[in-house]
């Protein structure tokens, strides 16, 4: 290495070296701060992953079925199905792999201060948009500025939030007639120009993550000349362009004529269908050759779908997961109550009944083993007998009757809640379950006393239980608090030695074990379906799908 | 029959007038927000706040009631938020293609039930008549989609003969034509078991009045009777029956749509209702109403044509 390395590499490094630091957090860490992943890759002693299956062909159409949604406002896209239609013409500033590691995209190279105060951006000087401009720093400031502005209502805004942004009062009042919060950039040079090609963000304390930030689904880059809006025949750095877009029935895309930066497309064109929702009429689509790819498969189909020889199942593991969540409210309020939930359930046996086994049994505390400071503080075995004493200790020796909020979408979800409802049952723990519309559940999902949740893939540990079980976080749905928990999480996000991390997750583990508000039954594997003449796809955890790196193998 | 028709027809314009309030009102007490809808469930609130007033929900719920009938009476139905255009452009598709599933299928139905119940009902307890009640009995019980994923399962899945989903393009490798067959299917077996029983105990009721007996007894042929004495009467009662199809095949298709992925009048109006898409349920429902009610009318009309004892 010639150039010089971050400060926090170089301790990482001999942390490395010293095997305090585990080879794949200090892979992470080391892209992050910006070393390039190849070399990465190599200071971490770790093979590079192999990008392609064979020679890629040309030519060809895939289609993939997929909802058509309303795609004309990239920053503000709420569902990765838009962004993945975005992302077909658009491209981001970095990009993270399925491997859980953020490499360069339209920003080439990127360096942090020490302090991780400033990062400065370095864009790609051969990027240029189809109409014929070149890309520049103008380019990215434009769209940077556009998603951290409250009013264009992107949810990039909360990963910017304490890094970039300030909360300020705006003088209007909200709904309840308190007055309302919004945010601006905290320093009118916090977005910053330094040439061309270069550009700085300068904020007002650390973050570590700003690279993975960058690639947050609705965080695409636009033509400053389409004014924030895309649509049939917009302009972008992309492999591909939009030549047809029906809400509901399907969009095309064509391979760009000049040729894309960043290697491919192989394809001559991509095609989404829209299939609706429902899971048989995709694997009808699929069984009929209609299209080629599913977005995203459900468990209900995949008996069929495994006596089809020409279709592939691609599946990954995640921290992808649904956890029943208590309010502290009667009974609940006790923790034994609590525990005897977690005694109740057996998850292997969920995994099995609801997941058909794809995915690996969860362990209550909702820190995964795909975690890079996942501490193994052994399984919870199920025991009836226990969870009956635990709740008679409680005051319920006769059991208790409760209601659990589910969705019916995914189908799987449902499934769980059925299952666990059952083991509970011989516990004592009688439950009704309501089940309502997602739309409906998402409306209230914070609100209800014991519901079913979906929790998305993070790639660290510490973030989930940010976002969760912090006091007073905005998505703590289940209004839980506890100060030496809230200590120690503050704690273990400090420490950049992953087995620091580990020590102290351990602890968070075990207080989530013995008080926490949650039953976390299964980790997810994501999977969807392909047909077997598909090459160069691989699953991401998060489903992004790259129509560039597809090719067909007829 | 024109003051009935100029009754009913006014009657017809309240219903609307009163529904399309109902709709409106209950939307507004369903639980969800469209402004956070729209922004997705990790917005934060002052952001769904400027989509509020942007998109003047913020407003009292009569103002915004009114401000839609004006808009609608001159035959702008407002823009969809999920689709992000006109609701006029967007239903006329729709309803275009169910309409087309629905004549199809209506084209279908009514012919073959009446030739079955006739066939089964002239001779009851005939061997065709016990057959043809067993078939019509069994595909009444069985509801759409347990027949649309059996019927999958042999002619997609097993068979490979036909088209899994009916996205009605014909650029995916299937004619249009074979994207109908198993949507019609589905809706035929489904909704003809019904009449075939409706119009066989119809026809069976007629042939055990005495005037067949008579006309038999006097020397008739037996299909000479079937066909100028039972026919007509036996149809009289089915014949509203099978108007009342109408509303089923034209605002009931819903499962049927979502099975085979058909880009039809059912699947939207769920969405929109599943979204909150109000512009789209309030047209939507419009017309359902106005279908059922025209329906219900030429059904009253055709009946005092069949049958010259009925006045209204």
């Amino acid at each position: 290495m010639t150039e010089k390395l971050h400060p926090i590499v170089e301790k990482a490094g001999r942390e490395f070296a010293d095997g305090k630091l585990e080879r794949r957090e200090f892979l992470r860490l080391a892209v992050l701060l910006g070393v390039a992943a190849p070399a990465a890759y190599g200071m971490a002693g770790l093979a590079a992953p192999a990008m392609a299956q064979g020679m890629p062909k040309k030519g060809g159409i895939v289609r993939i079925g997929m909802r058509v949604q309303d795609i004309s406002n990239p920053h503000t896209y709420s569902w990765i199905e838009s962004a993945n239609s975005g992302r077909q013409v658009l491209d981001y500033l970095t990009v993270t792999g399925i491997d859980n590691v953020t490499r360069p995209s339209l920003v080439q190279k990127w360096e942090a201060t020490p302090d991780l105060k400033t990062w400065t951006l370095h864009l790609r000087r051969d990027v240029t948009w189809r109409k014929g401009r070149k890309f520049t720093a103008d380019d990215a400031i434009w769209n940077l500025k556009r998603v951290l502005d409250d009013k264009t209502g992107s949810s990039v805004v909360g990963l910017f939030k304490g890094f970039i942004l300030t909360e300020f009062d705006d003088g209007q009042k909200d709904a309840k007639g308190n007055p309302r919060k919004s945010v601006r950039l905290w320093d009118a040079n916090a977005v910053q120009k330094v040439d061309d090609f270069t550009v700085k963000l300068n904020g007002q304390s650390a973050n570590l993550s700003i690279p993975e930030s960058l690639f947050h689904y609705p965080l695409l880059i636009l033509s400053p000349e389409d004014g924030g809006k895309f649509g049939v025949g917009s302009d972008g750095t992309g492999a591909f362009e939009l030549v047809e877009h029906e809400v509901g029935k399907r969009s095309v895309f064509t391979a760009r004529k000049d040729g894309y930066w960043g290697g491919g497309p192989y394809i001559d064109r991509f095609e989404i269908i829209d299939l609706g929702d429902d899971a048989a009429a995709q694997v009808s689509a699929l069984v009929s050759k209609q299209v080629d790819m599913i977005y995203q498969g459900a468990i209900s189909t995949l008996p069929t779908i495994e006596k089809l020889t020409h279709i592939q199942v691609n599946s990954v593991d995640t921290g992808y997961t649904a956890v029943a969540r208590t309010h502290p409210i009667k009974p609940f309020d006790d923790k034994r109550v609590r525990q005897a939930l977690r005694y109740a359930t057996d998850n292997e046996a969920v995994l099995k009944g609801a997941l058909r086994g794809l995915g690996k049994p969860g362990e209550h505390h909702h820190v995964a083993p795909v975690h890079p400071e996942y501490a193994d503080i052994g399984y919870l075995k199920r025991d009836v007998a226990k969870a009956k004493a635990l709740l008679a200790e409680a005051g319920y020796p006769n059991g208790v009757d409760v209601t659990i909020d589910a969705r019916p979408q995914p189908d799987w979800e449902l499934l769980a809640v059925q299952i666990m409802v059952e083991q509970w049952k011989e516990a004592g723990i009688r439950t009704k379950i309501n089940v309502m519309p997602s739309a409906q559940y998402w409306e209230n999902w914070t609100k209800v006393p014991f519901g079913f949740t979906t929790w998305a893939h993070r790639p660290l540990g510490t973030m989930i239980l940010g976002l969760a079980y912090r006091t007073g976080a905005a998505w703590n749905e289940a209004n839980w608090s506890n100060a030496e928990f809230d200590k120690l999480l503050t704690e273990a996000e400090g420490y950049l030695d992953v087995e620091k991390r580990r020590a102290v997750m351990a602890k968070l583990e075990r207080i989530m074990l013995d008080e926490g508000p949650v039953v976390v039954p299964v980790w997810r594997a994501v999977f969807n379906f392909s047909d077997k003449k598909i090459k160069g796809y691989k699953i991401h955890p998060s489903i992004y799908i790259d129509a560039k790196d597809v090719w067909i193998d007829a | 029959m024109l003051r009935y028709s100029a009754k009913q027809l006014l009657n017809m314009a309240l219903t609307l007038f009163a529904v399309s309030f109902l709709v409106f009102a209950l939307n507004e007490l369903s639980p969800g927000d469209v402004a956070r809808k729209v922004l997705g469930p990790y917005a934060s609130q002052s952001q769904v706040d400027y989509l509020t007033v942007q998109m003047g929900l913020d407003r009292p719920v009569l103002v915004r009631y009114a401000e839609y009938m004006g808009k609608a009476l001159a035959g702008d139905f407002g823009d969809s938020v999920v689709f992000r255009q006109p609701v006029s452009a967007l239903m006329f598709d729709r309803l275009g293609n169910t309409l087309l599933l629905a004549a199809i299928s209506f084209a279908v139905i009514v012919p073959l039930s009446i030739v079955l119940g006739v066939l089964a009902g002239m001779r009851e307890r005939g061997w065709f008549d016990r057959a043809v009640s067993v078939f019509s009995s069994m595909c009444a019980s069985i509801p759409e989609f347990a027949m649309g994923v059996f019927l999958l399962g042999i002619f997609v899945v097993w068979l490979g003969w036909l088209p899994g989903t009916s996205p009605l393009r014909s650029d995916t490798g299937w004619s249009l034509w074979m994207q109908f067959v198993l949507p019609v299917l589905v809706v035929t077996f489904y909704d003809a078991g019904y009449l075939i029983a409706m119009v066989r105990s119809s026809m069976v009721e007629v042939m055990r009045q005495p005037y067949i007996r008579t006309a038999l007894l006097k020397g008739m042929s037996f299909h000479g009777v079937v066909r100028r004495h039972a026919l007509r009467n036996a149809l009289i009662t089915p014949f509203t029956v099978i108007l009342l199809q109408l509303n089923y095949l034209v605002s009931g298709l819903v499962v049927v749509e979502t099975l085979f992925a058909y880009p039809g009048f059912g699947r939207l109006m769920l969405e929109a209702a599943l979204t909150k898409d109000i512009a789209v349920i309030e047209a939507g429902t419009l017309i359902a109403v106005s279908v059922t009610m025209l329906t219900q009318l030429f059904g009253d009309l055709g009946y005092m044509a069949l049958d010259p004892r009925i006045r209204v």
